[in-house]
């Protein structure tokens, strides 16, 4: 170890100096013979030390070093000694020291929003249309309501995103526009990769299955509410166009089939409707998932007794949760 | 990256300052500032362009008139990613911690000053922090970039303020945010002396002028077309690069990104330093000079200049026009998202289902947002419709407007567009939707101006049905379609002609002039911009 070598060979320096001191007869020469060990020996037990001295302490080098070495060589004995004790004090010792490697820092406030305003934030499920539609709320609440109303799902964010795009409010209106667009965006973009492969397909089989594809995102388009008028009746008119390509390979697909009859619904061919979802429960798709379209169809045909059968027939499924109220009220006597 | 493409060391009169235009991108700003350029040839203009990346822009889309006696180009990206070399980049230095703290100071008085009555402690920050980022000042671009001291504050500011879990991507986005400020710091340093400064925007421009004018005095003119902040508000809400890393326990869902947050006040306060500085501040209509004072514009010094086109041009191509009207309806715009240009595509469907012998044109350059120009082309595929819809893309208006039966604007966002008064001086009346001063232009604003009637049609803004019953409307209905296009042309003619925008421009330079002239006499020493 560099630092022991260096305070024993600082300890032989010092007893030299003071053999010196006590051998030599002459006063003069005594003190420079001393001076001349002294100095070195101090020089050596300062290096000593400072290797022994912990990084976060030891800088700026030179002041350090010239601290101890004026300590040990200016207080005649008292400064080697005590220097040495201090040295091998803090060498022996070193758990007394606390660590101090980490330094604190402020704890975040607990909210981070709290500085923020938080009216406006608690909107409960029916407010937000309201509270957006109202054009005496002060605009950045209204922004918020529309942010949130953002991570709704599409089918019921739509249509009031919809809704605000005639606000008078500039930032509103751009900020509804921007959302509709991007969603709307997704599904073009699928829309055209789909097309684009069915266009280069070769195998029966692929064919069919990006047709299916291709009615489910045109599907996607309608059921969001992203569509409306000729551009709906377009959607659809290709949707029920892949369907069918899709069912001319895929005849025994249930979930192809009920698709079919949702898209036939939608343009009022109620006959072929009830058809497609007949065959649909026939090839095995469970009655949960049919019922109540065919009960919706029932209701478009006003044939309100067969809902009513159709819903009781359903009283009992727990997992229905947002038909419930439709069931309560249907199951009324 | 910069570049000086012609020179006039001795200076020039006026300094426009144009971000993303004139001459390097076609479209209304910059044919307004070609008409303005060649309106004032007693005055020698300077032009500085400021760009994103020289990849992004062509050649020169005008040519330069004789009375631009320098043009200099600087792109803000090109130089993101340059690395400071080794003998610049000076290791572990401290920074000057007062500067910084100062500077931090100044973001705190942004953070509180919401109302103008935080706006004087603003800006007397301000001029301290454009003296500290010009070169040679406290805080040079080095120091904000490596510094301890600028490390420091945004270490703190991020345990701070940030609501976003990642510092990485907050370290960046403010880097990357402040660093075009360091460039412009250096323009405004460097530019040849003029004695007015004109911008045509807020924004990176806007910002310029107030730091040239913060450090000449010499007067800085705004006319915006658009409002620069809100349009950089629409393309923030759509963008999808801007990062949001909370989970869904961190998630407000009714607070935006925080990234965004920062990226929206950063341009809204370029915005108000550009107002602040700026004297007149010119908006095309009085619902847009609303909107710069509730921006931070001190009202005294808003006002409004119309827009005007050339009546002595266009009025002969009436004449061109065909017998029958033809069923062409034209969007004449690049391609662009704040045109919303597949809301007309959309309109087309509708209008090809009612009248299948309808085209749709539209007419500009495509090679602006060329993934929204190729979304917009799938659409038409999407649609079916490439048989009736086609890009034309750059055309001559004057060979354009004889061919077509309506034009179209389709924009969520627009000032007081040039294409529409166009097409009034040509003779064809418009379907527009209700953005900027649409309304005004096409009912007239004030009794005398309503008297005219209509010159078309307004529809809200993305309602593809609307848009094409209302050109179904128009198109279908010879003596509607008449009465549109007289009342148009009235229209244009009284209020909307170019010279009366060349009276009102000629005060305002000779207003900034006589400013600057009264100040160099009170001032006997000369700021050169140097």
């Amino acid at each position: 170890m560099g630092s022991s070598k260096l305070a024993f060979a600082a300890l032989l320096a010092e007893l030299t100096a003071f053999y010196g001191l006590g051998s030599i007869e002459s006063p003069d020469l005594a003190l420079f013979t001393y001076l001349a060990a002294h100095a070195p020996a101090s020089l050596l037990l300062a290096l000593a030390v400072y290797l022994l001295i912990p990084l976060s302490r030891s800088k700026p080098r030179l002041s350090v070093l010239s601290l101890l070495f004026c300590s040990i060589f200016f207080v005649p004995v008292l400064g080697f000694v005590g220097v040495l004790v201090g040295a091998l004090v803090r060498h022996l010792l070193p758990r007394l020291e606390a660590p101090s490697r980490f330094s604190a820092v402020r704890l975040p406030d607990l909210d981070i929003h709290e500085s923020s305003e938080k009216s406006g934030a608690g909107f409960r499920q029916a407010g937000v249309r309201q509270f957006l539609k109202n054009d005496r709320a002060p605009v950045p609440q209204r922004l918020r309501a529309m942010v949130a109303l953002s991570h709704a799902p599409s089918r019921i964010g739509s249509p009031v995103l919809r809704e605000l795009l005639g606000d008078a409010e500039d930032d509103l209106r751009l900020l509804a526009y921007g959302l509709l667009d991007n969603r709307e965006k997704r599904l073009n973009a699928d829309i055209h990769a789909a097309r684009q492969k069915l266009a280069a397909c070769r195998s029966d089989d692929e064919r069919s299955r990006l047709a299916q594809q291709l009615a489910a995102l045109y599907w996607e388009l309608i059921y969001q509410g992203l569509v409306q008028g000729d551009l709906l009746d377009y959607a659809v008119g290709e949707a029920l166009r892949h369907t069918e390509t899709a069912l001319a390979t895929l005849r025994d697909n249930p979930a192809l089939h009920l698709q079919h009859g949702r898209l036939l619904q939608q343009i009022g061919r109620l006959d072929e409707a009830d058809a497609a979802y007949q065959r649909a429960r026939e090839l095995g798709l469970p009655a949960s998932r049919v019922v109540p379209y065919l009960a919706e169809l029932a209701f478009a045909r006003r044939d309100f007794s067969r809902v009513r059968t159709l819903l009781q027939s359903m009283q009992d499924w727990e997992g229905l949760s947002r038909l419930q109220p439709v069931l309560k009220f249907w199951g009324q006597a | 990256m910069s570049e000086v493409i012609r020179r006039a060391p001795e200076g020039v009169d006026v300094a426009l300052l144009l971000e993303g235009t004139f001459p390097y991108v076609a479209g209304g700003v910059s044919s307004w500032v070609n008409q303005i350029i060649r309106a004032f040839p007693d005055l020698r203009f300077g032009v500085v362009f400021i760009g994103s990346r020289r990849s992004d822009y062509g050649d020169m889309r005008y040519a330069l008139p004789d009375n631009v006696v320098h043009l200099e180009t600087h792109y803000l990206h090109d130089d993101l990613g340059a690395v400071a070399t080794a003998h610049e980049r000076k290791r572990g230095q401290q920074g000057d911690t007062q500067a910084v703290a100062q500077m931090a100071s100044l973001h705190d008085a942004f953070r509180r000053g919401g109302g103008r009555e935080g706006a004087p402690d603003v800006l007397s920050l301000f001029g301290e922090a454009c003296r500290d980022i010009a070169p040679g000042g406290r805080i040079d671009l080095e120091a904000f970039l490596r510094s301890e001291a600028s490390w420091e504050v945004v270490t703190e500011r991020y345990r701070t303020y940030c609501s976003d879990p990642s510092f990485v991507d907050y370290f960046w986005t403010v880097r990357i945010m402040h660093q075009p400020l360091w460039q412009l710091a250096r323009i405004a340093h460097t530019l040849v002396p003029a004695r007015v400064y004109h911008s045509v925007s807020t924004g990176y421009a806007g910002f310029l002028g107030a730091l040239l004018a913060q450090s000449t005095g010499r007067p800085l003119v705004l006319s915006e077309h658009g409002i620069y902040t809100k349009e950089r508000k629409i393309d923030l809400y759509q963008n999808e690069w801007i990062r949001d890393n909370r989970n869904v326990f961190q998630k407000d869902a009714s607070e935006l990104s925080y990234f965004r947050q920062l990226w929206i006040r950063f341009f809204e306060w370029l915005g108000r330093l550009t107002y602040a500085a700026a004297d007149p501040i010119v908006a095309l209509y009085e619902t847009n000079r609303l909107r710069q004072i509730a921006d931070g514009a001190d009202a005294a010094r808003t006002r409004n200049i119309p827009n005007g086109v050339n009546i002595g041009r266009l009025a002969p191509l009436r004449t061109q026009r065909p017998a029958e009207v033809p069923p062409v309806l034209c969007l004449i715009g690049r391609v662009v998202p704040i045109k919303d240009i597949k809301t007309f595509v959309r309109a087309m469907r509708r209008v090809v289902n009612r009248m299948p012998e309808a085209q749709g044109w539209i007419a500009g350059p495509a090679d602006e947002d060329p993934a929204y120009a190729e979304e917009c082309r799938n659409l038409v595929d999407s649609l079916g419709l490439t048989d009736n819809v086609r890009f034309l893309g750059m055309q001559k208006i004057d060979e354009l407007m004889p061919k077509i039966g309506l034009v179209v604007l389709s924009s969520i966002s627009e000032a007081l567009p040039l294409v529409l008064l166009e097409g009034f001086a040509a003779g064809v009346p418009a379907v527009a939707t209700d953005v900027g001063s649409c309304r005004q232009l096409m009912h007239g604003l004030g009794a005398e101006d309503e008297a005219l009637g209509a010159a078309g049609r307004v529809v809200g803004i993305a309602d593809p049905q609307s848009l094409a019953d209302a050109a179904l409307d128009l198109l279908n209905d010879g003596a509607a379609w008449q009465a549109a296009q007289q009342a148009g042309i009235a229209r244009v003619e009284r209020y909307y002609a170019d010279t009366l925008m060349f009276d009102r421009y000629r005060e305002v330079y000779a207003g900034a002039l006589e400013r600057d002239t009264r100040r160099a006499g009170a001032c006997p020493f000369e700021h050169g911009a140097r």
